[in-house]
């Protein structure tokens, strides 16, 4: 573990002295090595080089959890709120300052339990945020609890025999609630993040990017990077993304395919 | 001649007209230049039990609070009316339709239920504007015209406000009105030849005073307009959602917007958000809001970021008594909350104040980046007051923020230690300034650390902030003659009026009290208070909660006895009642 972190902390620094990055803040993350938030932070970071935008003029509101803390691993204007209320805050900052570039960012835990009363009524509202909802079907920094998109069964320390609820669909909700643009990605595939954030980006409205990825401290399981290395494959070829009702039935039909699953025409 | 202090109570079933009849006595009232306090009640259920009732107490001073008992009663719905009598002083008047024999329900007429010291004065209302007009709409016309004929007031006051509310409905319905209420007129003139109850409107006022007829409610709304609002946030309770209804209204007028958020969590969140790009915002709430509110407030207290919440209290715990009066969300807006967590509350005790301090929260929510509780009550925002315009406007927006110097570019901190413990915050979008802010406990730069030193000194940081905010708060204002005192009365919000008045008749009648008021309740002005408390032999705080939640707050500043006097019966406090506690307090000290 020693060694794995004075390598990464080795590339950070060797990215930030290239200067290719300077998107990156002087605070390297405090993630496990190895985890799915690194390859989001780079799609990220990528789509924001790629589109030019001046980094003040960025504004990432997090949440409480792993994915909360990327308020303080890049170099934007950052608000690391309470845990679930990212989406009403963000709501604040773009309506307050329309020519900010706004970023939601937080967890499943974040998204689908706490806050999940707040997704609905952003995608009513269709306000112009870019909400990033990091999936990996688990409680990280308190340790290893299961989240509402665990499987039936994941047996964790407050759940020795196996939880019994049934998994929440992130993206599927997404869609149901009226969300304009949707995408659904894989932490392990940071090229398709970007593609699919610039597209989400330019969309005038609220975007959803539903990102699976893993946490290998906890899950031994379930999101793994080898099941999801394994499962994860792109959209079809023919996927018509302007189509919700055929993009609800794709979602139904296959829990693993990736690209932007809708966006209204 | 002494001067006029009356209660008038207009009661009728809904449709009756029985608000709109209301709002015009005010208005006419009023511009007859009488200081008017006016509170209407109405039942929590949508249709409840249809009955209207307007309570308006009017006088030649200022009225504070309300009344003991109703001195005119007009039934424009004997069914409803006759629950009301209770409230009746001696020798009251009652006006009520004497419709025919037969078509009145047994045991229905008002005339059966008084007691034998009223006054009674049936009149036909109904056929009066039916004749008159062609229609009985305009029943609650006449009744006010047989009012104004038996009280000798000037009709012309009346003529203005009629016209003022009718004009744009056209020419048709403005006459139909004028003339229902001058057949009342023509008919209490004509039976009632010696007008039985002179009202005499007190003399022109010297520099003519423009008055406008404000609830608390629309006071705070227009505060907030003044002070630059762009975006207000709300869920719908009661008695708040009047600011939003009156703000939905006015503010998109102005460019900006007014948007129904999905809980009391997310406008208090939307409302930081707003703060922190830079634009004012408000949400209002009632204490059920408040309590879901708790951690954003402290999330700005800790990210410093600026917010400003009316709290409009109602009856509590829980869900409590929605349409009823209480302050017992102190100890919530003053703590409510994880850790230590100061922020500003204030308390307005009348309409003008409520405008007031209101358009001061944002200033002051900027200036000490933390949230501004604005705490009112029901009785508060639903009551109205012919407020001087003066009192209400012309007050010009003051930017409370601190910006960084230009110097700091590119080495900017957001928490920079000072010694006022106000760190100059930049805006997102402004190049050079780039922070992140937490609800973590942070080092200068905002970065993450929970060291026992960092801890330490930004908790300094953040109470030193507030403790300077009371430079900036309006301090307690004493009514009090000089020296020793007896008794001293300490109240705050919308009890303080009802405890002023209290105070001024206990001193006419030669007993030494005198009254402080409180308005800013967090922080408080620690010196000012114990140094008026000092000079009284005991004290006396009457508030509308069951504890004592001010008693609790700053009671220990005496060195003596603090005697809490608390009712929870959901209606205002009255100035009799603390008067009788002001007199049995000092009889039982003299004996």
């Amino acid at each position: 573990m020693k060694t794995s972190g004075r390598i990464l902390a080795q590339k950070v620094q060797d990215i930030q002295t290239s200067g290719r990055l300077s998107i990156r803040s002087a605070s390297l993350p405090t993630w496990c090595p190895g985890c799915g938030y690194f390859g989001i932070h780079q799609g990220l970071n990528n789509a924001i080089q790629q589109l030019s935008l001046p980094h003040h003029s960025i504004v990432t509101v997090t949440g409480i959890g792993c994915a909360g803390r990327y308020a303080f691993f890049n170099n934007t204007y950052s608000f690391h709120v309470t845990h679930g209320r990212t989406l009403p805050v963000a709501t604040g900052v773009k309506l307050a300052n329309p020519a900010l570039t706004v970023f939601a960012i937080g967890g499943d835990g974040d998204g689908l339990a706490i806050g999940g009363g707040h997704l609905p009524h952003m995608a009513r509202r269709n306000i112009n945020v870019n909400y990033l909802l990091f999936d990996n079907s688990m409680y990280g920094l308190t340790k290893g609890q299961p989240s509402p998109s665990s499987p039936v069964g994941t047996k964790t320390k407050v759940s020795p025999a196996g939880t019994f609820e049934m998994p929440l669909n992130a993206s599927l909700l997404g869609l149901s609630y009226g969300t304009t643009f949707a995408a659904r990605l894989f932490a392990g595939d940071p090229e398709s993040i970007t593609q699919a954030l610039i597209e989400g980006i330019r969309h005038e409205g609220f975007s959803f990017f539903h990102i699976y990825t893993t946490c290998l401290t906890f899950d031994k399981e379930n999101k793994t990077w080898e099941h999801l290395k394994e499962r994860v494959h792109p959209l079809p070829q023919k996927y018509d993304c302007s189509n919700l009702s055929k993009a609800m039935a794709h979602i139904l039909e296959d829990d693993f395919s990736t690209g932007v699953i809708y966006k209204k025409s | 001649m002494p001067g006029v202090d009356l209660t008038i109570e207009i009661c009728g079933m809904s449709g009756d007209g029985t608000i709109a009849a209301g709002t015009l006595l005010n208005e006419a009232l009023s511009g007859a230049g009488f200081s008017i306090i006016g509170f209407d009640s109405y039942p929590a259920e949508i249709r409840g039990f249809g009955r209207c009732v307007t309570r308006s107490r009017f006088g030649t001073s200022r009225m504070l609070a309300l009344s003991d008992h109703t001195h005119v009663l007009i039934s424009l719905d004997d069914q409803q009316a006759i629950s009301r009598i209770s409230m009746l002083g001696k020798n009251a008047k009652v006006l009520f339709d004497n419709k025919p024999a037969g078509t009145v329900q047994e045991g229905m007429s008002i005339a059966a239920h008084t007691a034998p010291d009223a006054d009674l004065y049936g009149m036909p209302f109904t056929d009066l504007a039916s004749e008159a007009a062609g229609t009985t709409r305009g029943k609650n016309l006449a009744a006010l015209g047989c009012f104004t004929g038996l009280a000798g007031i000037d009709p012309r006051f009346f003529y203005t406000v009629i016209e003022k509310k009718f004009r744009a409905k056209g020419e048709t319905v403005l006459n139909a009105n004028l003339n229902s209420f001058n057949a009342g007129l023509t008919y209490a003139h004509t039976h009632f030849e010696d007008a039985p109850l002179v009202i005499t409107a007190p003399a022109p006022e010297k520099k003519k005073v423009q008055r406008i007829m404000l609830s608390g409610n629309a006071a705070i709304a227009r505060g907030a307009l003044d002070a630059g609002l762009a975006l207000y946030f709300g869920y719908p309770i009661t008695p708040a959602t009047p600011i939003m209804e009156y703000l939905a209204k006015t503010l998109p007028q102005k460019g900006g917007k007014v948007v129904q958020m999905e809980d009391e969590i997310s406008s208090i969140g939307a409302v930081l958000g707003s703060f922190y790009a830079g634009k004012r915002a408000m949400t209002a709430t009632s204490g059920p809001g408040l309590a879901l509110m708790a951690e954003m407030i402290s999330l700005g207290v800790m990210s410093e970021t600026p917010a400003v919440i009316v709290d409009a209290q109602r009856g509590g715990p829980s869900t409590g008594l929605p349409t009823k009066t209480e302050q017992s969300d102190l100890h919530a807006a003053v703590f409510g909350g994880p850790g230590d967590s100061p922020r500003i509350v204030i308390a307005p005790t009348d309409v003008a104040e409520c405008y007031q301090f209101t358009l001061k929260s944002f200033e002051l929510a900027e200036k000490y980046q933390t949230p501004v509780i604005v705490l009112t009550d029901f009785f508060l925002d639903n009551r109205v007051e012919n407020v001087a315009a003066a009192d209400i406007s012309g007050k010009k927006r003051v930017d409370g923020n601190i910006y960084p110097p230009k110097k700091e570019q590119g080495r900017y901190q957001r928490y920079l230690v000072t010694p006022s413990g106000i760190s100059p915050r930049a805006l997102p979008g402004s190049e050079g300034y780039i922070y992140p802010a937490t609800g973590l406990e942070h080092t200068e730069a905002g970065l993450p650390d929970y060291s026992e030193p960092v801890h330490m000194q930004m908790n300094a940081k953040r109470h030193t902030k507030i403790r300077q905010a009371l430079a900036d708060l309006p301090p307690p204002k004493e009514f009090s003659q000089k020296g020793p005192l007896d008794l001293g009365v300490i109240a705050w919000g919308s009890s303080f009026g009802a405890a002023l008045e209290a105070v001024l008749k206990a001193r006419k009648k030669g007993l030494a009290v005198g009254a402080l008021k409180v308005i800013s309740l967090f922080p408080y002005h620690e010196e000012q208070i114990r140094q008026f408390m000092s000079r009284c032999r005991r004290v006396l705080i009457p508030e509308l909660n069951f504890q004592g939640q001010l008693a609790n707050l700053i009671g220990h500043l005496h060195h003596g006895d603090v005697v809490r006097f608390n009712r929870t019966t959901g209606t205002p406090l009255l100035p009799s009642e603390i008067l009788l506690k002001i007199q049995e307090l000092l009889q039982k000290d003299n004996t």
